[in-house]
């Protein structure tokens, strides 16, 4: 039964972190065809303008919108309205064909086409927004190439639209898998709660419940105790470390590109670098729950700090620094560039001098502590 | 008779309250020492130190023939620890648990195997070895607390309120074990609030209170200077009968939890 709950911890949080972002372009077979998650997503369109090219371009995106499934549209006498609409939640977004549309094509001059998206959910207003962007950069270049044609100018008319096109070339693999480069994150991050929390059970739970009396008194030395407990939250979080492996292989299309070899490196360094930490605030909390406490308190900050749920480079720069100082930052980017972009050890030479150097010091004061605190 | 622990002014302070102050006291090779005491008078603290699970603030003692500042491991060796909590980890069995701590004290294979076996039949738990220790009644409980003592065979054993809380049979099983463990050899120092049980079982007598020992001696030879019929009346004359409660805030919240 154990076991099972042990397990289950990382599973679901996989999952729900898994599902949570959306898979760009991902080889995963259950992501669907299209690269946007949001099907059908309720748009308006305004056609301000009185001009047939107006009309032309508001039902060729219709088309496209129903045919793709992204889109369902629906016609709006006016911006307002749509707003208002918005703002009730029914519709995440708004298109204007504002007047002096055809009037403008018609005279050889750029003609606008303006989006309004629901932009309390960024994330998602950033790839709706895009989806109905290139909707119209496809009709843009039909529209174009035909008019060029009729000019009789011997070029193509591509390169007539778009002399220069932009191409996104991959770094990683044929697709672009946004939880490609999430997963290594939470790798660390469940590798370390679980160590975190398992040292924080481990040693109030057995002061509550009397049996570190038991091992106290028995002819070992102190160190002992200290190592064995370590070495023990050490392969909990191996194990579990492993079991997110597992599912973002299995269920969101995660590769190991590096050494996996490099990959139980990092991992191992990532939890001896908490284990010594883990010691010293557990081994000051008077019971149990207060020992759970304190590790909530540190894993909330870190998780947000280290880069792990969203890149920290967004941060204020003070901040970015304090989120440098903590283990975790290192220990998800090695993991981070070991599996995504195959680093050998020199390339994460630093990230694995930092992890070291965290171990050996918080382990070196957690020994006197952890003895101090048994022996009051 | 020689005396198997000495304690030289040892002294436990947390901050500014003393609960174990400056005892000086011995127990005898060979003898069942009853050490009694008001709720909160020192004796688990006392014993702590006595069983190096805690530093004293002043003084020392020699128990076995070692000094417990210098040479904890070597006491550690010589002595088992019956404490008031049970010791054991409930999800696993009486097998796995007595393996488990019968290897930090070096016993392994088959030694310890035949050792754990010789020990359940002492205490008639061979039927139930293999089940959890959690599932089992508190009598059993206790019965398999007492056998951990016992694993690598100290010449002294430490027992902290054994029989408070277990039914009548049980009561009886363990005392009887107590006077069987000492005529084997074994130098037992008990704790109790039993009064017939101390008055029974101990050769000696020592009571604590406020940290201090007040008295010290056979019960034969306290109930007498008290004039008194009981140890019980003796225990009341020198302890008074107000009612000792303690929800003192000078004690740190470590010693509530049974550890400091």
């Amino acid at each position: 039964m154990l076991v099972v709950t042990f397990m289950l911890m990382p599973i679901i949080l996989m999952s729900l972190f898994g599902f949570m972002f959306p898979q760009i372009g991902s080889s995963n077979p259950w992501a669907g065809k299209i690269s946007s998650p949001y099907k059908n997503v309720p748009m308006a369109i305004v056609v301000e303008d009185r001009g047939s090219l107006a009309v032309q371009v508001a039902d060729q995106f219709q088309q496209t919108a129903s045919s793709t499934g992204l889109f369902e549209v629906q016609n709006f006498a006016s911006f307002a309205s749509a707003r208002e609409c918005i703002v009730e939640g029914k519709i995440k977004g708004v298109i204007v064909i504002p007047e002096g549309f055809t009037e403008a094509f018609n005279s050889h001059r750029q003609a606008t086409v303006l989006i309004t998206v629901d932009d309390t959910n960024p994330q998602m207003a950033s790839i709706i927004y895009g989806e109905a962007a290139s909707i119209f950069r496809a009709i843009s270049d039909r529209l174009g190439a035909s008019v060029i044609a009729n000019m009789g100018i011997p070029a193509d008319p591509s390169f007539v639209s778009e002399p220069v096109s932009v191409e996104r070339r991959n770094l990683v693999g044929s697709t672009a898998n946004t939880f490609q480069f999430l997963a290594p994150g939470f790798m660390a991050l469940v590798v370390v709660m679980g160590t975190l929390a398992g040292l924080s059970t481990a040693i109030a739970m057995e002061k509550e419940q009397g049996t570190m009396d038991g091992i106290m008194v028995a002819p070992i030395s102190r160190d002992a105790i200290v190592v064995g407990k370590t070495i023990a939250q050490t392969v909990r979080g191996m194990i579990q470390g492993f079991l997110i492996l597992a599912i973002s292989m299995l269920f969101f299309g995660v590769k190991v590109y590096g050494s996996p070899l490099l990959m139980v490196l990092v991992m191992l360094l990532g939890v001896a670098s908490f284990a010594g930490i883990g010691i010293i605030a557990t081994s000051m909390a008077p019971e149990q729950e207060t020992a759970m406490m304190i590790m909530m308190l540190l894993m909330m900050p870190m998780m947000f700090l280290s880069g792990i749920v969203f890149p920290i480079e967004q941060l204020p720069d003070w901040l970015q620094s304090v989120g440098k100082m903590l283990p975790l930052y290192y220990a998800a980017d090695a993991l981070r560039k070991v599996i995504v972009l195959s680093a050998t050890f020199s390339q994460i030479l630093w990230d694995v001098v930092v992890l070291v150097s965290y171990s050996a010091i918080t382990l070196a004061i957690a020994i006197p502590v952890f003895r101090k605190a048994m022996t009051r | 008779m020689k005396p198997i622990i000495v304690t030289h002014g040892l002294t436990k302070r947390f901050h500014d309250f003393t609960a174990v102050d400056h005892i000086n006291l011995e127990v005898m090779k060979g003898e069942i020492f009853g050490f009694l005491g008001p709720n909160g008078a020192g004796k688990s603290t006392a014993i702590r130190m006595l069983t190096t699970l805690s530093e004293p603030s002043e003084g020392t003692a020699i128990v076995a023939g070692y000094d417990i500042r210098t040479h904890p491991d070597e006491i550690r060796k010589r002595i088992g620890l019956v404490a008031e909590k049970i010791i054991l980890y409930p999800r696993l069995s009486a097998v796995e648990n007595l393996t488990f701590f019968g290897r930090l004290y070096g016993l392994n294979g088959r030694r310890l195997r035949s050792r754990i076996d010789e020990l359940l039949g002492m205490v008639n738990l061979t039927a139930f070895k293999d089940m959890p220790v959690g599932s089992y009644s508190s009598g059993m409980r206790q019965r398999v607390n007492v056998i951990r003592g016992l694993l690598h065979d100290p010449p002294i054993l430490f027992l902290d309120e054994p029989t408070t809380l277990l039914d009548p049979q049980s009561i009886r099983f363990v005392r009887d074990l107590i006077k069987e463990l000492n005529q084997d050899g074994k130098t037992i120092i008990m704790t109790t609030h039993i009064m017939e049980e101390a008055d029974e079982l101990s050769h000696r007598i020592g009571i604590i209170d406020h940290g201090k020992i007040i008295a010290l001696g056979t019960p034969a030879q306290l109930k007498a200077q008290l004039g008194c019929e009981t140890l019980y009346q003796v225990f009341l004359k020198l302890t008074g009968e107000a009612l000792r409660d303690s929800a003192s805030n000078r004690v740190p919240m470590r010693r509530v939890m049974g550890w400091g």
